[in-house]
């Protein structure tokens, strides 16, 4: 009797864990064997380190854009989380300032997360193109005469549009944790301060900024990594150059050349251990769960 | 504070609702070029050219199929794992509990490449089976970290006491246990659902252009260029998520926290 | 009517140095209330998880009338349970909370009707079916929850403090309810309780339990009054215990000699007790009477509680309104009257 209770959670984890373990397990480890140039397919079965070789030393077909790419892939990715953590931040404590819980605030931030990437990025398009609504109201407004005289918001080269995307995908996203987080927190401390002669910004600086920084800490960095890998929405509202990292391993995964396909593999795997890393450094730092 | 929040609020709101109105606005019309601030004509003739297009349809029975597919398999597989994940304490809980992360740390682009690989030995790329298996990826972990918690906050008490009351083990599965946690069950399984729905990256890898899903269709048609039909899928594409939050509204306000990124 | 045995039943938890419960046996006759009383941790709640089925006991047996239940599960043994809590299903209003163990019984729509409308007369809340369990009171819930489990006549009753969290005035009152509907049904019951005055009031015998053992099993009014061993009477709230010789109705104690009414069986080493309402305060010397230091005094409404310290006995005082108030530090005699001392050992 004893015995079988010991064994039943295992046996209830195992198809979950099977799924994942397999899945994620089988493909990454075909992965590094694609990467290290095992293709059985067309013969090759000698382990190269060639594929990590050209990207990192900046030759080859892949290699001549991996260091751009990577620049290019963090400057989004991490101006994009710190700008929406510090605009979530603010929406977060001008909403929870609200009395009486804010259904409709919490409706309208979800709805944004419902919203599919694709969706957003294509209104993105629509909206910001040269060409696009915000375009003519330029025009309407005297402002500009012909399209080409609107600023290159979306695919552009300096990735303001993947920029603009993430922070208002994203902004909601860490809105929602810090809201919960303020919710829940009894509003004493804020009205004890308050008492003491803080005045807003040192409220905020001082009591509500240290209780929500945990949270809002994970929250970042989980959007960290899924800009930073992210594919779809680059692929959409980027340009040819620079790309990001994740599009640059598509693109030679893809490619017929069966051994540019290591390229593309190699630079995702180096990709997936940067977004690994950050995880694990996250992980270390706020003590799971 | 209070004039910002007003303002901020008034923001996010406009946020929000300008795609809406902005696809709107395109499906409904089929010239509407630079510099109007309004379609000369509008027309419900795109809509109808979109919904009555042959490709629309299958794309749309697939991902309808697809996604209810992933969140019925995901419900089924992640119930149990949530249920020991949430209830129980035993050894090699943590191990269990970081296994079952990982999927929402590993980038889909290295999955999905993988996986390419491994089911073109399998037989499994483009098929619907095999681009199924890989949008369990992502969904299965969100249901099994959304039921965990309601788990977590379940009393067994509740099942011991229909079992004494004389109904079976079965019986007090579907009369009492799915009934008190049907709140968390329904937003589990709607978001599994929804996450099956966007996943474009998986389906381009797995489905090796066989097949085709609205967002698949969609990606095209925003590199195609037409902005009026591609407006008119993207309403398409986001009629479930609309209609979704509308449903979980009230569950999802109780619960904030539990919202994961993944869509 | 059915009665319980419980024989020599064992249950060490995984993970815990020491058993729950050791070589435990019970009999309860049909129709009988027993009640465990024991601090938390004295294995009580356990006992009645293993009855019921919710769990499965390391070593011995459990019998309803004779034949063992151990196989069957919880489902099929009729042992019907209330908690501290009341767990009405809040998806179901009254009346179908209590048609539930019916309902899964197959029984028909119009038996359960009726079912249900006599044991809510029973319970004093007629006519509540389509009420809903959130519009309750704590006491209401309660006796729903009772009234659930009665309805489907089961063999045995198991309570599981299901008093505790309720204010004192309801409290009471259910504790006289449950007692008289459990009479009148003369349904065999077990309750577990940690409050004294309860388990008094409702049993016909009373279980003390102490680290997963039984120290004495009596009706209540003997073990108040004759507690068989000092750790019962610890139990039933004697904390004044003299240990010396005794011989001809006289013990020998360091504090002194004093007489006892009732001799215990030889002469020799014996331990007496007292009752702390039969102790007396006095100001003069006498017969019984220790000389000892008042420490401190609490006024509790119908009593006064005195803690006295004689010697290094300290002795607890309770002494009916109106009573004489001696100040803290006030030199007194405390008398212990001879036909209250009883021995325990």
């Amino acid at each position: 009797m004893r015995r079988r209770l010991s064994l039943s959670p295992w046996l209830s984890l195992a198809p979950a864990l099977a799924l994942v373990v397999v899945l994620v397990g089988a493909s990454l480890a075909y992965g590094v064997a694609q990467s290290l140039g095992l293709m059985a397919v067309i013969g090759q079965n000698t382990v190269s380190l060639d594929a990590y070789r050209s990207l990192l030393s900046g030759h080859g077909p892949a290699g001549r854009e991996f260091w751009s790419a990577l620049g290019f892939s963090l400057w989004v990715s991490v101006t994009a989380t710190i700008v929406s953590a510090a605009l979530a931040l603010l929406l977060a404590v001008g909403l929870a300032s609200r009395p009486g819980g804010g259904a409709a605030d919490t409706l309208a931030l979800n709805w944004n997360l419902a919203v599919p990437h694709l969706v957003w990025a294509v209104a993105l398009l629509l909206f910001l193109a040269q060409s696009g609504l915000l375009a003519r109201l330029a025009a309407a407004g005297g402002l500009i005469e012909l399209p080409a005289e609107f600023p290159v918001l979306v695919r552009d080269r300096y990735g303001l549009g993947l920029i603009l995307h993430y922070v208002s995908k994203e902004t909601p996203f860490l809105a929602l944790i810090v809201l919960a987080m303020l919710r829940s927190q009894p509003t004493g401390y804020a009205q004890v301060a308050a008492n003491l002669g803080a005045n807003r910004w040192q409220r905020l600086r001082y009591v509500t900024l240290p209780f929500v920084m945990p949270g809002l800490l994970a929250g970042a960095l989980l959007v960290f990594a899924f800009v930073f890998s992210a594919y779809e929405v680059p692929a959409v509202l980027g340009v040819g150059y620079p790309r990001m990292l994740s599009v640059l391993a598509l693109r030679f995964f893809t490619d017929p050349d069966l051994r540019a396909r290591a390229d593309g593999m190699a630079v995702s795997l180096i990709l997936t251990a940067i977004v690994l890393a950050v995880a694990a450094a996250s992980l270390k730092r706020g003590g799971a769960k | 504070m209070t004039r910002l929040s007003q303002i901020g609020r008034w923001a996010l709101y406009l946020l929000l609702a300008a795609p809406l109105a902005l696809f709107a606005v395109y499906a409904f019309s089929t010239r509407w070029f630079f510099p109007q601030l309004l379609p000369a004509e509008w027309t419900s003739a795109t809509l109808a050219r979109v919904l009555g297009d042959g490709r629309v349809i299958s794309a749309l029975r697939d991902s309808v199929a697809m996604a209810g597919g992933v969140s019925l398999l995901a419900m089924v597989i992640g119930y149990p794992a949530a249920r020991v994940l949430g209830l129980r304490q035993f050894r090699g809980r943590n191990a269990a509990w970081l296994v079952l992360f990982l999927p929402t740390v590993v980038p889909p682009l290295a999955v999905g490449m993988g996986l390419n690989i491994l089911f073109l030995q399998l037989g499994l790329a483009g098929t619907l089976a095999g681009v199924m298996l890989a949008h369990l990826v992502p969904a299965l972990p969100y249901v099994v970290f959304t039921l965990a918690g309601a788990f977590a906050r379940y009393d067994e008490n509740y099942e011991f006491q229909a079992l004494v009351l004389g109904a079976s083990p079965a019986r007090t599965f579907w009369s009492v246990s799915l009934r008190l946690l049907a709140p968390s069950l329904v937003v589990a399984g709607l978001f599994a659902f929804l996450i099956s729905w966007s996943q474009y990256l998986l389906t381009l890898l797995i489905g090796s252009g066989r097949i085709i899903t609205l967002p698949v269709l969609l990606f095209s048609a925003a590199a195609g260029g037409n902005p009026a039909t591609t407006a008119a899928l993207a309403l398409i594409f986001l009629a479930p998520p609309l209609v979704i939050i509308a449903a979980t509204a009230r569950q999802l306000n109780q619960r904030p926290g539990d919202i994961r990124e993944q869509l | 009517m059915t009665n319980v045995n419980l024989i020599a039943l064992t249950k060490t938890y995984p993970g815990q140095p020491h058993a729950v419960l050791q070589d435990f046996s019970l009999a309860v006759a049909a129709g009988e209330l027993v009640t465990l009383l024991g601090a938390s941790g004295s294995g009580k709640s356990t006992l009645l998880k293993l009855i019921a089925g919710l769990e499965q006991p390391d070593a011995g047996d459990i019998q309803f009338d004779g034949a063992s239940i151990r196989p069957l599960p919880p489902h099929r043994r009729g042992a019907v349970f209330m908690f501290q809590k009341s767990y009405l299903f809040p998806f179901l209003n009254v009346g179908d909370n209590i048609g539930f163990g019916l309902k899964v019984q197959g029984a028909s729509a119009h038996h359960i009707r009726g079912e249900v409308a006599r044991v809510l007369h029973l319970i004093g809340l007629p006519g509540s079916e389509r009420r809903q369990p959130g519009q309750l009171s704590g006491g209401e819930q309660q006796r729903v929850a009772l009234a659930r489990a009665l309805v489907t006549n089961p063999k045995l009753l198991l309570l599981d403090e299901p008093l505790s969290s309720l204010d004192t005035e309801v409290r009471l009152n259910l504790q006289a309810a449950i007692r008289a509907i459990q009479r009148e049904l003369g349904i065999t019951t077990v309750l577990v309780t940690h409050d004294l005055g309860e388990a008094m009031a409702m049993s016909d015998r009373l279980a003390l339990l102490s680290h997963g053992r039984i120290v004495a099993l009596d009706r209540p009014e003997v073990l108040f009054h004759r507690p068989p061993s000092q750790a019962a009477a610890q139990f039933m709230g004697v904390s004044t215990f003299l240990t010396g010789r005794q011989s001809a109705g006289c013990l020998e104690t360091p504090h002194g000699r004093l007489q006892v009414a009732c001799a215990a069986a030889q002469a020799g080493a014996a331990t007496y007790a007292i009752r702390p309402e039969h102790i007396r305060l006095q100001k003069a010397a006498g017969e019984n009477a220790l000389a000892g230091c008042v420490l401190d005094c609490v006024f509790r409404g119908e009593y006064v509680e005195y803690q006295v310290a004689v010697a290094d006995l300290d002795v607890r005082v309770r002494m009916p309104m109106p009573a004489p108030r001696y100040e803290r530090g006030a030199q007194v005699y405390v008398r212990l009257p001879a036909e209250h001392l009883f021995a325990v050992a």
